[in-house]
């Protein structure tokens, strides 16, 4: 098992290399503010909820209520806090694989340093001793601690064995629609070019299409042009033709993804 | 073309390890490429690896790239070869090669050390035509991946950034020390009634210097990292003197905008100062109207803060200035890449400072929290006190440059995805 600064390698027996991202200070606390929102929520509406159905409740005779210590009611509401605090974490990130609500909505989950799935005795861990993390409020403890750890791991993490990872899932690209409907091959000349175009060229012809929606129409423009001229420029291209920049890099994506489709 | 053996050739070959095929080990191959370039050491091989792709040569000849390539492909390269664009020296001769059944190392073509610091481009070039990154591409981020990428950066280059910041705050410190103890014989605050004006006109004027060097510090700390996150070395002194230039426009801008941002508000409330005579002392509405104005004030004015966010990046990064900067951060502050709500632009930076100061405010607390436990248990003490002192200029510099980080970062996810900046980087290899 091997860490780079982003990443945690995970060599299995037939050494097969297995890559996970690991998750910074940056995705974490995001994850924490929203967890942390939810936990205010829910106990929101526990106070509410408790608010509205206690007209109903039958009263507490008073003189019972004497009997019970002052301290021990804070107790017993400290422990309650405690509980559900603690328990939020614990409970979703057994039963949830090593995610919490703000953690799935952030891509994370908590993984044991081997690539296992975590278990209940690893999330209380790395929960009870969140506590040492959190100590004075805002993590200062864990920070430091993350800064410090090669794998961004806090004391919890350290202690439980488990590191945070960001869950990669490969989409198909949402834009793939062609900007005219053309028969055939706007030029011949583009097929027979074709083998020298390299993957990473071909990723970057790919990605404009990818993304030429979010992109502000002038600069879209522009870089279509300069794409589609250096293809030009490259495979010597007649130039006196009138060529449609954006329509010719559509060509090109679209012809080597048959051709890769062929091979 | 004859190709003969060693530099018969002209044509030179630019040969880049791109990646590992898996399984290979990183320390094997980090041990045949110290064979390619043994003026490297092992170290920083392991570190090139880590931050692939790396290039090996720029100006083998032909014979010598297929000797490289079939050397490193047998331990598990992948490699990339291209035409060099232009032969920078006359490559080393190649020894003979030697039968043996596993093929033996190539010799050592002209090592390429990571990109040392160059000559950039300036104004409107720079922004035209960014210059080739050596690895690092960057990309459309999240919220978080921004926060994360500034943490890793933050902490791969903690000295360069972290003391580009401390240096005018440290001396700021150290010289109000000075003069105060050489003023008054004392290290705590507290002048003698003789002095008061005297030093109250010394601390004005180096209050100013300092925000002279602090506004020198950011631009040097935007310059640091641009160049850090592009992939490009930079150092304090680098960062420092690419800044000298443009100081004298830096300092303008951020002046001008702050007195925008001071006084058009101000206008807001010009108009319930004209308006409030006329309903008269004893109005109902005085309260609601100065109410009504103020939120109003407070609303033009973040607006105009989240619209120059980008001012000093832009004088920076851009080469602009005066007004036309101004435009430029506003222009870049209204993009709309994405659609929803919360991935407005402005909504993101927010989010973004919001964060930062989250978690500026951890870092305050981890590196105060000592000083305030030695403050607690022993009291008065001066040694504690200045320690303390020191502590808290330390946090507050640690805290300024990461959200310092995270809104370049932004700056730069912005024209990746408005202008396709990345892409316009990556068509140069076209």
């Amino acid at each position: 098992m091997e860490t780079s600064k982003e990443t945690l390698t995970i060599q299995t027996p037939e050494r097969v290399g297995f890559q996970y991202a690991l998750a910074g200070i940056g995705t974490r606390s995001m994850a924490f503010l929203l967890d942390t929102a939810f936990r205010g929520l829910f106990l929101l509406s526990i106070f509410v909820l408790t608010s509205l159905v206690s007209p109903w409740l039958p009263a507490l005779p008073i003189a019972k209520m004497a009997s019970l210590s002052r301290n021990f009611i804070i107790a017993i509401a400290i422990l309650g806090y405690g509980v559900i605090d603690l328990g939020y974490f614990l409970l979703f990130e057994a039963l949830w694989s090593g995610q919490t609500p703000g953690k799935r909505i952030q891509k994370l989950r908590v993984i044991r340093i081997d690539g296992q799935p975590v278990g209940w005795l690893e999330s209380a861990v790395r929960n009870i001793l969140r506590a040492v993390d959190l100590i004075g409020g805002f993590y200062p403890l864990g920070l430091i601690v993350i800064f410090l750890s090669g794998r961004s791991q806090r004391i919890g993490d350290y202690a439980a064995g488990t590191v945070v990872i960001i869950e990669r899932r490969r989409r198909v690209p949402a834009d793939r629609t062609r900007l005219r409907t053309t028969t055939g091959l706007w030029t011949p000349d583009i097929e027979l070019n074709l083998s020298g175009l390299e993957p990473e060229q071909y990723q970057v012809l790919r990605t404009f299409l990818q993304r030429r929606q979010q992109m502000d129409p002038t600069h879209r423009n522009q870089l279509a042009t300069e794409l589609a001229s250096r293809l030009v420029r490259r495979w010597g291209l007649p130039r006196d033709r009138q060529i449609h920049h954006e329509s010719l890099i559509e060509e090109v994506v679209g012809a080597y993804e048959r051709t890769r489709k062929a091979i | 073309m004859t190709e003969t053996k060693g530099t018969g050739s002209k044509e030179r070959f630019l040969i880049r390890l791109a990646g590992l095929k898996p399984g290979t080990s990183p320390d094997e191959m980090a041990a045949a490429v110290k064979k390619l370039m043994p003026r490297l050491s092992q170290e920083k091989i392991r570190q090139a690896l880590d931050r692939l792709p790396l290039t090996l040569t720029r100006s083998a000849t032909k014979a010598q790239a297929v000797k490289v390539k079939r050397f490193l492909e047998s331990k598990g390269a992948v490699l990339k070869i291209s035409y060099a664009a232009k032969a920078v020296r006359p490559p080393p001769q190649p020894e003979a090669p030697k039968p043996e059944k596993e093929p033996s190392a190539p010799p050592p073509p002209e090592a390429t050390e990571p990109e040392a610091p160059q000559k950039q481009p300036g104004g409107a070039d720079r922004r035209a035509k960014p210059r080739v990154h050596p690895g690092i591409q960057p990309h459309p981020m999240g919220l978080g991946e921004i926060l994360d990428r500034s943490f890793r950066l933050l902490r791969q280059y903690f000295w360069i950034f972290f003391l580009i910041i401390l240096i005018p705050q440290g001396l700021y410190f150290l010289v109000n020390k000075c003069a105060l103890v050489i003023s008054t014989g004392r290290f705590t605050p507290g002048t003698p009634a003789g002095m008061a004006v005297g030093f109250s006109i010394y601390l004005f004027s180096s209050f100013i210097i300092f925000i002279v060097f602090q506004f020198w510090a950011q631009g040097a700390l935007i310059y640091a990292v641009s160049e850090t996150y592009l992939g490009h070395r930079t150092s304090i002194r680098i960062a420092y003197g690419a800044l000298r230039g443009r100081l004298g426009r830096l300092l303008g801008t951020l002046i001008l905008m702050w007195i925008l941002i001071g006084l058009l508000p101000g206008l807001s409330g010009v108009l319930p100062a004209l308006i409030l005579p006329k309903l008269g002392q004893s109005s109902p509405f005085i309260g609601l109207f100065v109410a009504v104005a103020l939120v109003v004030s407070i609303i033009i004015a973040i607006n105009l803060l989240l619209n120059w966010l980008m001012v000093d990046k832009v004088v920076v990064l851009e080469d602009m200035a005066w007004i036309t900067s101004l435009r430029r951060s506003k222009e870049l502050m209204k993009a709309r890449t994405e659609k929803g709500f919360w991935k407005k632009t402005k909504m993101k930076a927010s989010l973004l400072l919001l964060a930062g100061l989250v978690i500026g405010i951890a870092i305050h607390l981890a590196i105060q929290i000592p000083g305030v436990i030695f403050g607690a248990i022993i009291r008065g003490n001066l040694i504690i006190l200045t320690i303390q002192e020191i502590l808290n200029i330390a946090a507050t510099s640690l805290a300024t440059v990461y959200t310092a980080i995270a809104m370049i970062l932004f700056y730069y996810d912005i024209r990746v995805r408005k202008e396709g900046f990345d892409l316009k980087m990556m068509a140069q290899n076209l």
